[in-house]
């Protein structure tokens, strides 16, 4: 047989995934690199028990959150409620078990029940009326948030299922529970956008509407599925809040809506849709942690971790944006 | 006058510029849409039903000092947070940091005060420069980069939030500056009914409420009648076809985003007043009302299209519910669930009486 | 095993695109489609794919075709006992959608692309056969599909890539392969070598040579004459929706009689009463030896007031792109650009249009020359806005005054000033980004393929406006791929291809068919 081997016409620049793929590699060299020095400067603080428990304790919700907001970024879609969700149905959560009395796992379903019909009206809403997702999201963003607060009031839930407490405050060999869950979701997150026909087609509807409907998708689904897996994984969040936590109120999610962008931003997302990466939402979240914990452990002013955050967004996005070619390239 | 029998099937590709494209050879008639179906005279409708039956159920809705003036002090602020949102929503982009624009120039305003003792007017100018310097930073950024206008202010507003902190951490007390410049205090407290020249004294609007007006008349007056404003619109509307009609929309892109800031920087000066501080958590609620308000009123995300006057009466109704429901016992946060729906309802009306006033008026 | 498309008619309003044209082809064979821009062609392509529905005729596949390959024909498509009066073992299918053409054994690459950029080649080559194991995508057996896919087609390429990364040529022999997964029987290629380099289009034509040793059957759609022959088996020439030459063996025929058919002789060029230019006029837009960073080399041609120079091209030749050089978005890299004599480096449309007055109508109406969601007086005052402001601030009166100027002058039908300029027709809309450069006062106006999608009745009164400017002095520059439109307008024609002039045509005569054969050979045979 003879090859035909069409001649290369100009060495082109890493487009897309395999850009991602540069991402994610920059992403955990960072990760570690910025891990070793704070190990180095704090003298070992870092490594201790405590303080690697808390690290990851605490970077299981911003990671579930951040793949939330990626669930519609896939279709080009933004989810403003994504934080307030999480608190609501970590308040449902809390109610199923105080107020109404169910075992705990009965609880969880429901809360991962309630995150998840939500993000299908969502889905529904923006099919329906096709009314641009980002307003409709901060309709029902203004709603949800009301009703966060309709479940208790400003009153705190606490006392709940120990069991669930005790499991999410838990740790499997060292490695906190709720981290290991997050990682659990990440994978499972992974694995509906690599293999399962219906993430492929979200991917497909996202990357390129037109093709994807020639090709038989129907991209409106593809919009009301992404909104609920969104709603699913805010629902998931919030559950892990509750388990984490102990005690819940009305306040969680307040400050969770910035970096839900954040991580898959820095993680090299697209906003237009049709590219996700799960590893890159997930390293990204990390590393903002870290960023977390080099302040309490610097003992910094807070406050430098905001600005330092928004340096991280812009830098990621300008860095990407310089290496894709100007103009030109696939039409 | 209807459309040919064989209007052809919306091809499902956008495919390629065929040659035959099916542009009716008949000019669609287009009939001025009924009155109903202005969106406008809806909300007023709206507003006024709101007030009605908020007044019949509480009388305390009318009581001037305790309820109305309050209210107007607060939709000041609104309209002018939204008037900053509209700004860029022209151009069918966002602005994610009007916020913390406005925390940053809230900050510029109360040490100029506090350090400088400059005067109210010197003091808010000041404000005024720092919000539009740094809009116009951001307006640069996303016109240089091309960067999403939402990427862009959102890296911006987290910058910002540390910066506030890190800036009142540095001067002051760490919180706010508790300087009441001359004129500061009549200008929260005083009304237009504690001036009086004999028996007549003015009507009970706050001495602040002038001042939104006239960011709202200037801002209407922009993109209605002012060749800037009009030119933002047009490259809102279509990038490439005001590039080609010579249109330096770089510049547009700019100015548009440096009124955003001006103008979230003149919110965050009312809200100070307001307060009777100038402090770090100015502007942290103002992302919401700042699309409500335009949203409500009609205008575009996509940009190309924008409505002062709505956007003043979806803030006018916004608060009013507020008002309303927190006379009627309602808790503070329930009210969002109201103010939710609203906008739902609002939206979807909005949706329907489009499709009808088409099917109505559009012939076919 | 013949595909027959018979009789096909489509109407569109205004305008007849398909007249009863027949297309039918054989297996194994490389079938060339030709015509010239607006003959039809990708109307025929449009229904033969399922993207269109046509008015009449009917479109007869092979009986066995549905059930040999174990494909039931999906709900939709609607299967009607052909009448098989002339072909046996045919029968007659009715596309509702793409999918039902893709059924039928019919794909189509398309000069866009249709694939996903962020997905693999594999991904892409199995997007609507993806193998799955237990409901869920099968990689390894996706893997395997693909570059069997690739193999038949003798191409070599990492399966894994994502399709992104691929240069235009590898793009479409993914796209090619994406076809052979469905197992299509008709593969249409529109325009494949548009944008592929010499290389790379011998490498194409032998993918399909391959296809048709297969037993498929290839059509081509290209205008490069001399490829055509290079490949093709048969042809057949459309010409106003007919078929003038019927599933023909190409070896018949010489490159001449090909445009000659092409061509035709069915237009009588219209004779317009032109003012004609005072020779000796000075010219008021003048390149000389124009090289710009997008490839144009020595371009050289001047218009003189009063004059309409045509620039004639295909699609793609880079005629839009020279007239944006000169108005200033891309850089002029070399030669000089003179206005009235006077040597100028334009930098910015803005300076274009206020200091040299050269206005751009431009051919993508509806993203670029007309604002579709604001009103006609904004629409038409939008390039005088800085004449029309006092103390900064536009007056509603002077806007709606200027509107009714050139509604009258260039005889604009609407319904009100406040309209919206998406409310009006094409030509309406056309008239209305004629209107913003006349109003501006612009002497010099490049007019970019001005009557595209246009039905004929506008399209006659738009060129007399035409004619009719250039005869009140003004320099016209007019891009078209509009042979008659070409031939009823221009004084002269120059030829581009491939961003350089091959030559200029003298149109005094306005004689359509010595002119259209002259700029037919210097188009289609130039390179040999």
């Amino acid at each position: 047989m003879t090859t035909l081997t069409p001649p290369e016409r100009r060495p082109r620049l890493p487009r897309l995934p395999e850009r991602i793929a540069g991402t994610e590699t920059t992403l955990a060299a960072l990760a570690v690199a910025g891990y070793v020095v704070l190990a180095a400067t704090t003298h070992g603080a870092v490594v201790s028990g405590g303080t690697l428990t808390a690290i990851f304790q605490f970077l299981a919700v911003p990671m579930v959150i951040g793949l939330s907001q990626m669930a519609v970024l896939s279709v080009g879609q933004m989810n403003l409620g994504v934080g307030v969700l999480t608190g609501f149905c970590a308040m449902v959560c809390a109610w199923l078990m105080v107020a109404a009395g169910l075992p705990a796992w009965l609880a969880v379903a429901g809360a991962l029940l309630t995150g998840a019909a939500i993000g299908l009206v969502n889905g529904l809403l923006v099919v329906l009326t096709r009314i641009n997702g980002f307003v409709v999201t901060l309709a029902t963003m203004t709603i949800i948030d009301g009703l966060r607060y309709g479940v208790h009031g400003t009153a705190t839930y606490q006392g709940y299922s120990h069991r669930l407490v005790s499991l999410g405050q838990g740790s499997v060999l060292g490695v906190p529970t709720v981290f290991l869950a997050a990682v659990a979701i990440a994978i499972l997150v992974a694995f509906f956008f690599r293999s399962v026909p219906l993430g492929r087609r979200l991917l497909a509807s996202g990357g390129n509407p037109l093709a994807a409907r020639l090709s038989g998708v129907s991209n409106d689904r593809s919009l009301v599925v992404a909104h609920l897996v969104s709603g699913l994984l805010a629902g998931a969040a919030g559950v892990m809040v509750v388990a984490l936590s102990g005690s819940v109120n009305a306040t969680i999610g307040d400050d969770l809506l910035l970096p839900s962008f954040a991580a898959p931003i820095i993680g090299g997302v697209a906003l237009a849709g049709g590219v996700v990466s799960v590893l890159g939402t997930c390293l990204a979240a990390l590393i903002i942690r870290l960023v977390d914990v080099a302040q309490a452990q610097y003992s910094i002013n807070p406050d430098w971790v905001d600005l330092i955050v928004g340096a991280v967004v812009l830098g990621a996005v300008l860095i990407t944006q310089l290496r894709r070619p100007r103009a030109g390239g696939t039409p | 006058m209807s459309r040919p029998p064989h209007a052809p099937p919306s091809p499902p590709a956008a495919s390629d510029a065929a040659l035959p494209a099916p542009d009716p050879a008949v000019p669609v008639p287009v009939r001025a849409l009924p009155l109903w179906a202005n969106p406008r005279l809806g909300l007023l409708v709206l507003l006024v039903i709101l007030v009605v039956v908020f007044s019949s159920l509480r009388s305390e809705f009318l009581n001037t000092s305790l309820t109305l003036e309050p209210m107007q002090a607060d939709l000041s602020v609104t309209v002018v947070v939204g008037l900053a949102q509209l700004s860029v929503l022209s151009l069918g982009h966002m602005n994610l940091a009007v916020g913390r624009i406005a925390a940053v120039s809230a900050f510029a305003m109360g040490w100029a005060y506090d350090k400088l003792s400059v005067p109210l007017p010197v003091g808010l100018l000041i404000g005024l420069a720092v919000g539009a310097l740094v809009g116009a930073a951001a307006g640069w950024t996303i016109q240089a980069t091309g960067v999403n206008s939402f990427v862009v202010t959102l890296a911006l507003d987290f910058g910002l939030v540390g910066l506030v902190s890190l800036l009142y951490s540095g001067v002051g007390d760490g919180v706010a500056f508790h300087v009441h410049p001359a004129g500061m205090d009549s200008l929260r407290n005083d009304t237009f009914s504690d001036y009086c020249t004999g028996s007549v004294c003015g009507p009970p609007v706050p001495l602040i409420v002038p001042i939104a007006l006239v960011a709202a008349l200037a801002v209407g007056l922009l993109f209605r009648y002012a060749r800037l404003g009009r030119e933002i619109l047009m490259t809102g509307s279509g990038l490439k076809a005001a590039e080609l009609s010579g249109i330096p929309t770089a510049r547009r892109v700019v100015q548009a985003h440096s009124l955003s800031g001006l103008l979230a920087a003149l919110a965050g000066f009312l809200l100070a007043i307001n307060n009777g501080a100038f402090s770090a958590d100015i502007g942290s609620q103002f992302l919401l009302p700042s699309f409500l308000g335009p949203v409500l009123g009609g205008t575009l995300l996509a940009g190309g299209a924008v409505s002062v006057i709505g956007t003043v009466l979806g803030a006018a109704i916004t608060e009013v519910i507020q008002t309303g429901l927190t006379l009627l016992q309602f808790q503070v946060e329930k009210l969002k669930i109201f103010i939710g729906l609203v906008l739902l309802a609002a939206l979807s009306l909005d949706r329907v009486r489009h499709v009808v006033a088409e099917r109505r008026g559009g012939g076919a | 095993m013949t595909y027959l498309a018979d009789r096909l008619v489509k109407t569109f309003p205004g305008v007849r695109a398909l007249d009863g044209a027949t297309l039918r082809l054989q297996p194994g064979s490389v079938h060339a489609l030709l015509g010239e821009n607006g003959a039809g062609k990708s109307t025929l392509i449009k229904i033969m794919t399922g993207v269109l529905r046509p008015d009449g005729g009917r479109i007869l596949v092979p009986r066995d075709d549905a059930g040999a390959h174990g494909k039931e024909p999906g709900p939709a498509t609607d299967l009607v006992k052909g009448p098989s009066d002339t072909d046996a073992g045919l029968h007659e299918v009715r596309f509702s959608g793409p999918q039902d053409a893709q059924r039928a054994g019919i794909g189509v690459v398309h000069q866009e692309r249709n694939l996903i950029p962020a997905f693999s080649v594999a991904e892409n080559i199995a997007l609507q056969s993806t193998p799955r194991r237990r409901g869920l995508v099968d990689r390894a057996a996706m893997r395997e599909l693909a570059r069997g896919c690739l193999d038949r087609l003798g191409v070599r390429l990492d399966v894994d890539r994502p399709v992104s990364a691929l240069s235009v040529a590898q793009m479409q022999l993914v796209e090619i392969a994406k076809a052979l997964a469905t197992d299509s029987r008709v593969l249409l290629l529109d325009e494949p070598t548009a944008s592929l380099t010499a290389e790379e289009t011998e490498h194409l034509f032998g993918v399909v040579r391959r296809l048709r040793d297969e037993g498929r059957a290839v059509v081509l759609v290209s205008h490069k004459l001399e490829e055509v022959f290079a490949v093709a088996d048969t042809v057949t020439v459309l010409r106003d929706g007919r078929s003038v030459a019927e599933a023909h063996p190409l070896a018949d025929y010489t490159q001449e009689e090909i445009v000659n058919l092409m061509v035709g002789r069915a237009h009588a060029a219209r004779r317009l009463d032109k003012a004609p230019v005072a020779p000796g006029t000075a010219p008021a837009l003048r390149l000389d030896g124009v090289a710009t960073a997008l490839g144009h080399r020595d371009v050289s041609l001047s218009v003189r007031p009063g004059e309409i120079l045509g620039l004639y091209g295909l699609v793609g030749a880079g005629r839009s792109e020279l007239a944006r050089a000169v108005l200033g978005l891309h850089p002029v890299t070399a030669g000089t650009v003179q206005v009235h004599g006077r040597p100028t480096r334009i930098t910015s449309v803005g300076q274009a249009l206020h200091r040299h007055r050269i206005g751009y109508v431009s051919e993508n109406r509806k993203e670029e020359g007309v604002f579709l969601q604001q009103p006609l007086t904004r629409n038409v005052a939008v390039t005088v806005w800085n004449r029309l402001s006092r103390a900064g601030l536009i007056r509603d009166r002077d806007e709606r005054d200027l509107l009714t100027t050139y509604q009258e002058r260039l005889g604009i039908r609407l319904s009100g000033p406040a309209q919206l300029a998406g409310q009006l027709s094409g030509g309406n809309q056309q008239k209305i980004s004629l209107a913003k450069w006349l109003a501006a006062d612009c002497d010099i106006l490049i007019i970019d393929e001005p009557t595209v999608g246009i039905d004929v009745r506008t399209k006659a009164a738009f060129h007399e406006l035409i004619v009719h400017l250039a005869s009140d002095g003004l320099a016209i520059l007019l891009i078209s791929s509009d042979l008659p439109e070409m031939v009823t307008l221009a004084d002269r024609v120059l030829v581009m291809r491939d961003y350089r002039l091959t030559g200029e045509v003298a149109n005094d005569t306005h004689d359509y068919d010595s002119t259209s054969r002259a700029i037919g050979h210097l188009l289609h045979a130039a390179a040999v």
